[in-house]
Formats: structure tokens, sequence, C-alpha cells
């Protein structure tokens, strides 16, 4: 299904069409929150707070279940009891899906990376785009976040294998 | 029918009976009436969901594993412990100064309060006092930290019942509150401001000023809330007799803050148990409620928020000068010894208990957090409970999941 | 007399010979009662003293950790002394359970201790006298391994079903602090743009 699937996306798609799709993925990101722990009050803060308002760059906070959403903010702390459910919900979300992941409990265990129930950073389940560091991370921490993946959307390739490849849930190198 | 005739009842009609009057029915809607009669014995079975770890309605990942017979509840069993750090554990492994950032993360809501009692039981063993000015401002910025997270709940509580507006208006107002402490301290929470001894840093210059103009805009935002939610018929009609504690139920099971007072017990350990921090020279009042059901917790909670408010307002009129800092050595170490100390935080009774061996780190702390006891009462109250009035008591009850898992 | 004194001798009355020892530690009451009386001590409490408020159980272990201070170069983890020492109310060996009750009435409240024995700890449930106990038990069993008797399910609380030990237990250890151990306190960062960091730079180019 789809021009990925039928192998339609092999030749070099023109430029200002892989320009067009991507222009309009990046603006119309669906982010499923999934939020953990305190990561979560300063993701709420981005979301819902008219101060810090996430809809401005095109990202709209909740979708009604994870098998519509493209992009989700791991925040807060990955312990080993609930790392399988996150992988279940990860695998729920269609592709191509992006993955942030907010704040340094998430990034590495964080200032629990010493203790026996905490997983030590959540790229051990998960293949993540965007790292933030902080603890928590302010609102425009994440936003900037946001921008930067974006970006990266923004330049990925068609022509190419890339589309391909992200369509297909397997990573890919974007500069 | 006739007067003398019995009523039918769903457990006396016959199959054929027809409650719906005769009227004109359009061919099609026909067979969605038949199945509007009443006495359809059906033959059900129990059925067994989860709710959670991620849901919207659990506040973070509380699982809540109920068995239901159609919407109602039989039994809860709540599974905790998905987010479950090992505090304990970590604190042995950690200096002093380590400790106080580490616990910062068990209420994240409130950070500021979290620190205080460690930081008290500390210097109990230690034998030093902070001086007036860092008590004096230790007092504001956990009352402000009481004011921030209650102000999440009086509009996140409104979400939960199903109203959108309260929670926007929450969120606006807690930047204010959130912005004074992050002038002060440096972080909006996790503000890791308290040392062994006083504060960090004393205030900055035209903070006072700043702080009686947020505290006037709280009152007024306590006053929409009371307007908005409160007095909302659709809100009193899903609050108003859910989720009934009764008191001394409550007091075993160690329920204790706002839940407790909306029950009926007039308990407040700013007032009641051993005097910390400035309040011995406050004056404040302490509400109760006789209800104990949601919409109680929600009242007492509203009426502390501005409580709270006042007492920041009384704390800047009086604030001494002085020194916020005791003469403390570079390297902590508190001599050998065990101390408890419990604080009123926004969550409940809140307490540490410090076992020191003479080192420069501690040697165990136990860590009695509020919502832990809070929560252990849900398999008691959720029988028999309708599935939406699970959210509502859910919401009521105010937990933080670092502060039930630790 | 103080507060305190007032509430020993009331306390230490009416509890009678259950109580083998009592301290005072930071203006709080700490009792050390017989194991074999724990739960007529809580009914005690409950009904003579007025103590309706739980709030907690737990344990203690007493055991200095092992591997504290013994990490090459874990310059970080704070040092304890290696002797076991105990501390208020003393104790009888390595594992201790101890709760805290209240009054809400009257304002006041205490520590009681119990020691429990280390090869195959058990002690009684409080869960018949106050119901909260029940959650502070199974969190106690699952991190140091005491059995409560006549508590109605003693299951995992925090951790997976399948996780093997009891964490605080002063013998668990922590094993990322084992595979690498935090480097510590760096007073002696090179500043940006000065020798040191030159050659890190020179090295990470040429590697």
């Amino acid at each position: 299904m789809g021009l990925a699937d039928s192998g339609m996306l092999q030749k070099p798609v023109a430029k200002p069409l892989t320009w067009l799709l991507n222009y309009s993925r990046k603006y119309s990101l669906w982010m499923f929150q999934w939020g953990l722990a305190c990561c979560a009050i300063e993701m709420g803060a981005a979301l819902a707070s008219p101060r810090y308002d996430m809809m401005r760059i095109g990202v709209i906070p909740f979708p009604a279940s994870p098998r519509q959403a493209d992009l989700i903010v791991i925040s807060g702390t990955v312990t080993d009891k609930m790392a399988p459910a996150i992988r279940r919900l990860y695998e729920q979300m269609p592709d191509p899906k992006y993955v942030i992941s907010m704040g340094s409990c998430a990034n590495c265990g964080g200032p629990y990376w010493d203790s026996y129930s905490v997983t030590k950073g959540i790229d051990q389940v998960l293949p993540v785009d965007v790292y933030v560091p902080g603890c928590p991370p302010r609102p425009e921490a994440l936003i900037q976040a946001v921008v930067m993946l974006q970006e990266q959307i923004q330049n990925e390739g068609i022509g190419n294998d890339d589309m391909r490849k992200r369509w297909n849930g397997e990573p890919i190198n974007v500069v | 029918m006739s007067s003398t005739e019995q009523p039918v009842t769903p457990t006396n009609a016959s199959p054929d009976f027809n409650p719906v009057p005769d009227f004109e029915v359009a061919p099609g809607m026909q067979r969605h009436l038949a199945d509007a009669r009443v006495n359809v014995e059906l033959d059900t079975g129990d059925m067994i969901i989860n709710l959670g770890p991620q849901h919207p309605a659990t506040h973070g990942t509380l699982r809540l594993v109920v068995r239901l017979d159609g919407e109602r509840v039989i039994a809860a069993d709540p599974v905790i412990g998905y987010m479950h750090r090992g505090y304990e554990k970590l604190t042995e492994f950690r200096t002093y100064p380590q400790v106080t950032t580490l616990i910062n993360r068990i209420d994240w809501l409130s950070s500021f309060a979290n620190e205080v009692p460690f930081v008290h039981a500390a210097e109990q063993l230690m034998e030093i006092e902070a001086p007036p000015r860092a008590q004096y401002i230790r007092t504001a910025l956990t009352e402000l930290s009481r004011i921030a997270t209650f102000l999440l709940f009086l509009g996140e509580m409104g979400l939960q019942v199903g109203a959108l507006t309260p929670a926007f208006y929450g969120f606006r107002d807690r930047e204010h509150v959130l912005n004074l402490i992050e002038s002060a301290t440096g972080g909006r929470f996790h503000p890791n401001f308290n040392r062994i001894g006083g504060l960090k840093d004393d205030l900055p210059w035209g903070w006072i000023a700043e702080t009686r103009n947020v505290m006037k805009i709280v009152l007024d935002a306590c006053d929409v809330f009371e307007d908005l939610v409160l007095g909302n018929e659709i809100f009193q009609a899903r609050t108003r007799s859910v989720g009934i504690i009764p008191g001394e139920l409550g007091a075993s099971y160690g329920v204790s803050g706002s839940n407790l007072r909306a029950s009926g017990v007039d308990w407040d350990l700013r007032r009641d148990g051993a005097p910390y921090l400035s309040y011995p020279e406050l004056d404040f009042e302490v509400f109760t409620h006789p209800d104990g059901d949601s919409y109680a917790r929600y009242w007492v909670r509203l009426q502390e928020t501005r409580e709270s408010a006042r007492m920041v307002l009384q704390l800047l009129d009086k604030m001494p000068s002085g020194p916020i800092m005791a003469k403390v050595a570079r390297i902590i170490k508190v001599p050998a010894g065990e101390s408890w100390v419990e604080t009123e935080n926004p969550l409940g009774q809140m307490g540490y208990y410090v076992v020191s061996k003479g080192g420069t780190g501690p040697f165990r702390v136990k860590i009695r957090s509020a919502s832990f006891s809070n929560v252990s009462i849900l398999p008691w109250m959720l029988r028999g409970v309708y599935v939406p009035d699970v959210v509502t008591i859910l919401a009521s009850l105010y937990f933080i999941l670092g502060d039930i898992d630790r | 007399m103080s507060d305190l004194e007032v509430l020993t001798t009331r306390v230490t009355e009416a509890l009678g010979d259950c109580v083998i020892e009592h301290a005072e530690a930071c203006g709080n009451l700490v009792l050390r009662v017989r194991l074999d009386s724990w739960r007529s001590v809580a009914e005690t409490a409950r009904n003579t003293l007025g103590c309706n408020y739980l709030s907690f159980i737990s344990g203690i272990d007493w055991m200095p950790a092992p591997t504290v201070g013994l990490i090459e170069g874990d310059t970080s983890t704070p040092a304890q002394p290696k002797e076991m020492t105990f501390g208020a109310a003393g104790s009888a060996g390595r594992f201790q359970v101890f709760a805290h009750v209240q009054s809400t009435v009257q304002h006041i409240g205490f520590t009681i201790k119990a020691d429990v024995d280390e090869a195959a700890p058990h002690c009684d449930s409080w869960v018949s006298v106050y119901p909260g106990a029940d959650w502070h038990e199974r969190e106690c069993w699952e991190m140091y391994g005491v059995v409560f008797d006549g508590h109605p399910s003693l299951r995992h609380l925090y951790l997976p079903a399948e996780f093997e030990g009891h964490p605080l237990r002063k013998d668990f250890p922590l094993l990322a602090r084992e595979v690498k151990p935090w480097p510590g306190l760096t007073d002696v960062e090179p500043m940006p743009g000065s020798e040191s960091d030159e050659e890190t730079k020179d090295e990470a180019v040429e590697a």
C-alpha cells in the first residue's frame, strides 16, 4: 500500500515534491504524550500552558491512541517494570515514527544511574531521534528539540532509500 | 393500569411487556424499541480490565486491575512500582548534599517541600539551627510550592471530571508562582535550594514586591475556581457522595493531609506536630469538612490554597533580616544518632527517619511518603463504585507517583 | 516534667514488660519491644494510648555495607564505619522492624522497634489492628525478606514478580556502581582554551 511499499519511490523524486511532502509532514506531527515523571509536568507546561504553547509549531498533543500518533516523547524515568509497556506502545505506532527522549532519566538513567530498578536510558529499548538534556529540561528546550526534529524531517530524502527505510521502521542517517 | 394493580418492576414483568407508551413509530425504529424492554435476564460474567499503567486518568504510571460487573467495580487492586527508583537504597550511597538533590524528585510538583524535613532532620542531629531569615524564606518557599501544586490540582481535577477550562487556568496561574520560585532559586521545580544549615542564597532584589502581586493573582484565581468549578452543578453531581472515606478508617490506613481533613479529622502538622520552620509564628486557619467525599477534598484544598497565599503575605510582612546560613563545615559530617521529622507537605504527612553513623552520608533513610498510604485505601474504597467515579476518586485523592513509588 | 517525659511514663506503664529498652532520639520516643509482643503492642497503642494513625512500618539492616569504600577509584561514595553499631534503643542483631504510630487527637507519637531473627526473619502482622499495615508489610518483605505471619497476601509491591533478592539488605550490591564507579568530585576540569584542553583536543583529532 502506498508509494513506498509499491517500490515507486526508488527513482529519484523531484526536489519540490520531496520538499513539499516533508514540509507537510513536519508541521503536522501528532504527539503521543507518554508522561512518566517530573519531565511530564514540563511537557504538560509546554503543551497546555499558554506560555509555551507547542501547537503553534504544528505539534498537536492529544491523539486518541498510539495508533494515530507519529511522535512520542518519553519524559521521565524508565523503570525495568515499565519498559515492556513502553516497547509495546512504541510498536503500536505506525511508521514513520519519531522518538524524543526528554530529560536525563530517559537519556541515560540520570540521577538514578545506580539504581536496581531503573533502565539506564530509553535508547536501550527504543531508537531515539533527539535527546533533550536537563533535569527537567525547560519547556523551551523541548520546543527546541521538536524544531530540531522538524529540520531532520525536512532533510529526509525521498529519491534515495531514506523514505522507504524510514517508512519501514529501519534507522537512517540524516545529515 | 389502575392504581390497585401492582406496579410493573423488572422482576415481575412478563417478557412481552413493552414499557414504551403507544405512539407512532416508524417501521425502521421498531426493532430498536424492542431492545428497550426491561427484564431481559442476561447471563453475564465478570470482566477484569487494566486501567493503566499508561492512561490519561491515572496521573502517571499507576495500574489498577479492576474486576467489573458491568459498570460496577467488584474488586480493585492497585499495582504500583512502575516508577520505583530505589530511593532508600540510593540514599545509602550518597552524601548528605547529594541526598537533598535526589529527594527533590519524590513529590515532583512541590519539590521544595520534600527537602525540608530531611534537612531539618540532619540539622537536629547536628544540633544546629538555621538562622531566622532562612527559616522564614524556607516557609515562604514551602507555601509557594504548596500553592503551585494545589493550583495544578484545582485545574486538573476539573479536567478529570470533564471540564477543560480549569486545566488551562490552573497551568496559567501556576506559571506565575513558578516564576517566583525560579527567580529565587534558579529552577522552576527541583530547586535544590536547601542546604544543611540554611539556604544557598538570599532573595533577589524586588522578589518581595513581586510576590505580593502574585499572591493577589492567586487569591483571584481561587475565587475563579470556586465559582467555575465548585459552583458548577455537573461537578457537584459527579463529586458529591463519591468516594467517602470515614475519618477513623482513613487514619488507621495512614491517609493524611487534605484527604483526612476532608473527612472531618482536625489534624494539621503545621499546627499540631513538633514545631518546625516558622509556623509557630504565623496565624492561620485549618479547614475541615464533615463529608469526606470528593467534593470535600476539592473544597478543602481550595481553602488551603487561599490560606497559603495569606500565610505568604504574613511571612513577607514579618521577614527578619540577617544571615541565611549557619556556620557549618564545608564537608558535612552528621554525628551518630536517629532523627524523625514529619511535616505537612501538600500531599499529606511526609517524614524522614534518618539513621546516621557519623559519616558523610546517611546510614539509612526511611522515607515516609504521603501518597503511599493515601493510595493504599483504594482497594477498600473502590468496591461497588461505578467506573467513571473511579476516575473522580483517583483525581480527588491527588497522589503523585513519585511519592507512592519513591 | 516535659511532654516527652510524660509520654515516656505513660507508654512504658501501658506496655509494661513488653519493653526491653527505651531511648530518646532528637525529641522522639523510641522503644524496643519483644518480638513476640509485637502485635499486642500495636493493640495497646491503638486501644489504650489512643494512637489511631499508622505512619509507617519498615525495617533496618544494621550490617555495614561491605562494598562501600572498597571499590578502586570510587571516591564519591561516602565512607561508613566498618563495625556493626546500633542506634537508639539498641538492637540484638542485624535486622529490626520498626514502626511509628501517632494519635491525631492527642498529638503524640512514638517509634517501636523489634529485633527479628537474621537467618529466617519473621514477625507478626499488624493488619488486624491497623488495616493500612497491609502495604507497608508487603514492602518490608520485599525489601528485607521479613515474613509477616498473618498477612493476607505477601507478594511483591514495587518490584517485578521475577525480581530476585531483597534490595535494601546491605549485602545487595548496586551493580552499576561495581561495573563503573562514579569518578567522584572533579575539581580540576580544564577550562576551554587552556593547555590541558588543547592536548585532549589534539589527541581526539589524531585518533
